[in-house]
């Protein structure tokens, strides 16, 4: 198994050098940094040709990589086109997708485990097929939808009905807050509740759905149908022997799907006005002073390392999980 | 400066100068010299009582780049409204786009000698950063040499300075402090008319010259945080918010709100429903729609003014196509146009008899509009079709004009128009238009890019037929000197990427910018206009409406269209007293 991690790792290495020097390529000739500055009439050439050389673009494209290289290697991950440090900011949004990216995976994973339990078990019965039906819903109801109905038709008319705010529908916490360590704590949690909320939503239909098929077919085996003939009761069937074979598939899709989320909840984020990874990297594709080259590299970086590593993650559990699996 | 505006605000500040100096031309004060008082608190408007305390939270729709307004990176139209309060000027340009001198920072401003052009001011004597040192002649040659555009002055590290202008700071000789540094004259090398825009706002010289003017203010740091004006800037959370609370040594009157937040959700769909839940007390978007004026101006206790601003919709015309050369091709493209209706069915979704503008260099709001349009400013689309068959095109049986010259000889007579992706307002503009060329005989495809190739590659390098987008306009109508002057003189009028040139214009041009009359300025810039459209150089379309919304909470709020926003005043602000 060390062996393994131990390539697998290697690979992944492999695998984000490859990625980071495609993106700079791609990411440097989408656009041009000085577009914004060209397009106002009272900015002087002598300021244009400033900026160039400030930011680096009087060098060649493969000149510019290596530099990003050589420093990235050693932690650095540059400035902005804006000149500011792109780590701390890049720290700071990864900590505000964690919180909201961390409880909705968990609660997700819940529910959809629960609900796919329920649907495999009473199978084609009442409760299952409202659980389909809800699951499809969800499932098919775009992230921007659901987050502008819950606004519209649930925090507000729950602040309303309380006469104070509960729900907020905006940032991940209230600006210049004073109060204490738990005041602040249950502030973040009332910024939380809806997109929390949206994300579990959209996430947990796909998941139940597959938990509910995994289980099926782990109750219609040969193995589940001896323990039933030999006299063991439905549900330490169900709980001692079947679940656990039937959680394999669910935990490498919620494994993989983690780290996607992480990158690309930028729907959430912009329908909630959090700041966290996905406006990160759109932030360095639009608005003035783009494409950012520094600051789609560190996003790539970031986002393809989770990658790799819950894709590591995900195989390991899955060895954990099934004792026939064993990697060399 | 155009607005580029995908999605997010992107409408670039015009520099704060170029701005104050055009609203110079309407400065009626004989001899030159401003000694207005009540400048800053709103010269003019009456203000209601208002209690101590509240805060109040403005959403913006886009984050700064920085904290210095004056540099080129970081000239955003939110950074300039964020400093309102925070960086003194020397006049503020209020909603009536008169600039007043703002006594607090300056008690005179005299214009004292003609030739050479002098100007003397006298800086207040409590004037005063917020760390204790004086407002003096210092800021004031720093603000000069680092906006002068000369490779005389140079930035930290030796590196040069990057301003966001030059306008006016590159025709200054000399700036010399004298009486302890209070009194500071300043020598023009050539005339420059629009001499009250400088120096509004400025950036403190004792901080910048230590942290840097290009690189010093890319973060919040301590040197954000010192402040001119009646508010300081507390905090700062990228993407989120900051806040503004009353500046402790401010020395004249105190505002009343003890926080001002700007929130930044930069997606402005958003912004209704944070106003419904109480999270946001004002907005002013950047494009409004009439889904988001239907949205705010339902919410109770919240009010919502809708003004013609200064930013208008146009089209270019690329004279570098052989059709388009010809002048008679660009006004029947002009007299096919039906800008009434264009207006009516975009910008005049929100803004109710809203008309086609009829002037390039003022807008209607401005006292020294005039419509100088003539003939050419009408719509009629039957002198279109003739004057068309006079230019050489001969109606083909699909109802298109087929040109007797040039590479479309016997084929439709077919133009490409262009602008920025992913703005509503200019796709319908793009429609609107295409159906009216049509009736008209004249085919058109619609070729749209990203802001950042339209502006940065296919505009400057000539690479379209016709490309509409907005130019935000100011009262300072020397600063379209670079869009309209001949192209040729490329150091001056890099912005000409029309391929546009009459002498006559530039002559103009150069005469307005030195007259030190108002009345002779606006004279030449309407002369001017008036053989920009005997050219037929631009259509302008219309002035794109502003939405301000606030809460009735609170009072003495009174929106500026301007670009130094709604905040122009912030320091009158606050709760209604009941």
């Amino acid at each position: 198994m060390s062996a393994y991690i131990i390539r697998r790792i290697g690979a992944g290495i492999v695998v984000l050098f490859v990625a980071s020097f495609l993106t700079y390529l791609l990411v440097a000739e989408s656009g041009d940094p000085l577009a914004s500055l060209r397009a106002n009439p009272h900015v002087t050439q002598a300021t244009i040709a400033a900026a160039r050389a400030r930011l680096g673009l009087d060098h060649s494209l493969l000149d510019r990589y290596w530099i990003w290289l050589s420093h990235f290697v050693r932690g650095d991950f540059g400035k902005s086109t804006g000149g500011q440090a792109v780590e701390p900011e890049l720290w700071q949004r990864l900590g505000v997708t964690m919180k909201m990216v961390i409880p909705a995976t968990l609660i997700a994973a819940v529910v959809a485990i629960a609900l796919g339990i329920l649907g495999a078990v009473r199978q084609y019965k009442v409760d299952d097929n409202v659980s389909t039906a809800l699951a499809y819903i969800f499932y098919a109801t775009p992230v921007f939808v659901l987050g502008i109905l819950l606004k519209d038709f649930f925090a507000i008319k729950v602040n309303n009905a309380a006469g104070h705010t509960i729900l907020y529908t905006v940032g991940d916490n209230t600006p210049d807050f004073t109060g204490s360590t738990g005041a602040r704590l249950l502030d973040d949690v009332q910024h939380a509740i809806l997109p929390v909320l949206t994300l579990v939503l959209v996430t947990y239909a796909a998941w139940s759905r597959y938990q509910r098929a995994s289980l099926l077919d782990v109750l219609n085996s040969d193995y589940v149908r001896f323990a039933r003939a030999k006299g063991l009761s439905w549900r330490r069937v169900l709980l001692r022997h079947a679940l656990r074979n039937a959680l394999i598939p669910i935990t490498t899709v919620i494994a993989l799907d983690f780290a996607t989320i992480i990158g690309g909840a930028v729907i959430t984020e912009i329908v909630f006005g959090w700041e966290g990874m996905g406006q990160f990297l759109l932030g360095g594709l639009q608005g003035p002073l783009t494409p950012d080259v520094n600051t789609v590299q560190a996003w790539l970086v970031i986002t393809a390392a989770i990658v790799v590593l819950f894709n590591l993650i995900a195989d390991i559990l899955y060895a954990v999980l099934d004792p026939r699996i064993r990697y060399g | 400066m155009r607005s580029s505006s995908p999605g997010r605000r992107s409408i670039r500040l015009v520099p704060i100068a170029a701005v104050a100096a055009a609203v110079l031309i309407l400065s009626a004060c004989g001899g030159g010299s401003s000694n207005s008082s009540g400048a800053a608190s709103g010269g003019g408007t009456t203000t209601s009582a208002v209690k101590s305390g509240g805060s109040l939270t403005f959403a913006l729709d886009e984050d700064i780049a920085g904290f210095n307004v004056l540099n080129a990176s970081q000239a955003e139209f939110v950074t300039a409204e964020i400093l309102d309060q925070v960086w003194p000027s020397v006049f503020i340009v209020q909603p009536s786009l008169k600039p007043v001198l703002d006594t607090d920072i300056v008690t005179s401003a005299k214009l004292t000698k003609k030739s050479p052009q002098t100007v003397v001011y006298t800086i207040n004597p409590k004037a005063k950063w917020s760390d204790g040192t004086p407002i003096n002649a210092d800021d004031f040659i720093y603000n000069w040499q680092s906006q002068s555009g000369s490779s005389k002055f140079t930035d930290l590290g030796g590196k040069p300075y990057e301003p966001a202008s030059t306008s006016g700071y590159n025709q200054i000789q000399s700036v010399t402090g004298s009486n302890g540094g209070k009194t500071v004259t300043v020598v023009f090398s050539k005339p420059f008319g629009d001499w009250k825009a400088l120096f509004s706002p400025m950036i403190p010289a004792h901080i910048s010259k230590k942290v840097g003017f290009n690189g010093g203010w890319s973060t919040f740091n301590a040197a954000a945080k010192v402040s001119g004006g009646p508010y300081e800037i507390k905090s700062y959370a990228k993407g989120s918010d900051l806040v503004e609370v009353p500046n402790p040594t401010w020395w004249g009157a105190k505002p009343k709100l003890s926080k001002i937040i700007f929130r930044f959700i930069l997606d402005d769909s958003q912004q209704a429903p944070a106003v419904q839940n109480g999270e946001v007390n004002m907005v002013n978007p950047a494009l409004p729609g009439l889904d988001f004026y239907d949205s705010v101006n339902t919410i109770g206790g919240f009010k919502v003014s809708v003004q013609p601003g200064l930013e208008f919709q146009h089209i270019d015309f690329n004279e570098a196509n052989p059709y388009l050369a010809k002048v008679q091709i660009r006004r029947a493209i002009a007299w096919g146009t039906d800008r009434a209706t264009i207006a009516a069915r975009t910008g005049g979704e929100i803004s109710k008899g809203l008309g086609p503008l009829q002037n390039r260099l003022f807008m209607t709001t401005q006292p020294q509009f005039k419509d100088v349009s003539g003939v050419y400013g009408k719509f009629d689309p039957s002198r279109a079709k003739t004057t068309l068959q006079q230019a050489g095109m001969t109606m083909g049986s699909d109802g298109y004009f087929h040109p007797n010259f040039g590479p479309q000889k016997g084929k439709d007579f077919t133009l490409n128009i262009s602008t920025t992706t992913g703005v509503p307002v200019r796709s319908d503009i793009e429609q609107l238009f295409k159906s009216e060329m049509k009736t008209i005989g004249v085919k058109i495809n619609i070729k749209n890019y990203t802001a950042d190739k339209l502006f940065g590659t296919i505009g400057p390098k000539g690479e379209f037929d016709l490309i509409e987008f907005a130019w935000v306009s100011t009262p300072f109508a020397s600063g379209n000197q670079p869009i309209y002057c001949s192209y040729t003189n490329a150091s001056v009028c890099g912005e000409n990427w029309d391929h546009y040139a009459d002498p006559q214009v530039d002559k103009l041009f150069d005469q307005a910018l030195q007259s030190l009359s108002p009345e002779q300025a606006t004279s030449m810039y309407n002369q001017i206009d008036a053989l920009l459209w005997k050219d037929m150089a631009t259509l302008p379309l219309f002035q794109q409406p502003q939405l301000y919304g606030w809460s009735t909470k609170y009072v003495n709020i009174v929106p500026n269209t301007s670009s130094i926003g709604i905040p122009w005043n912030a320091n009158q602000w606050g709760v209604k007293a009941s």
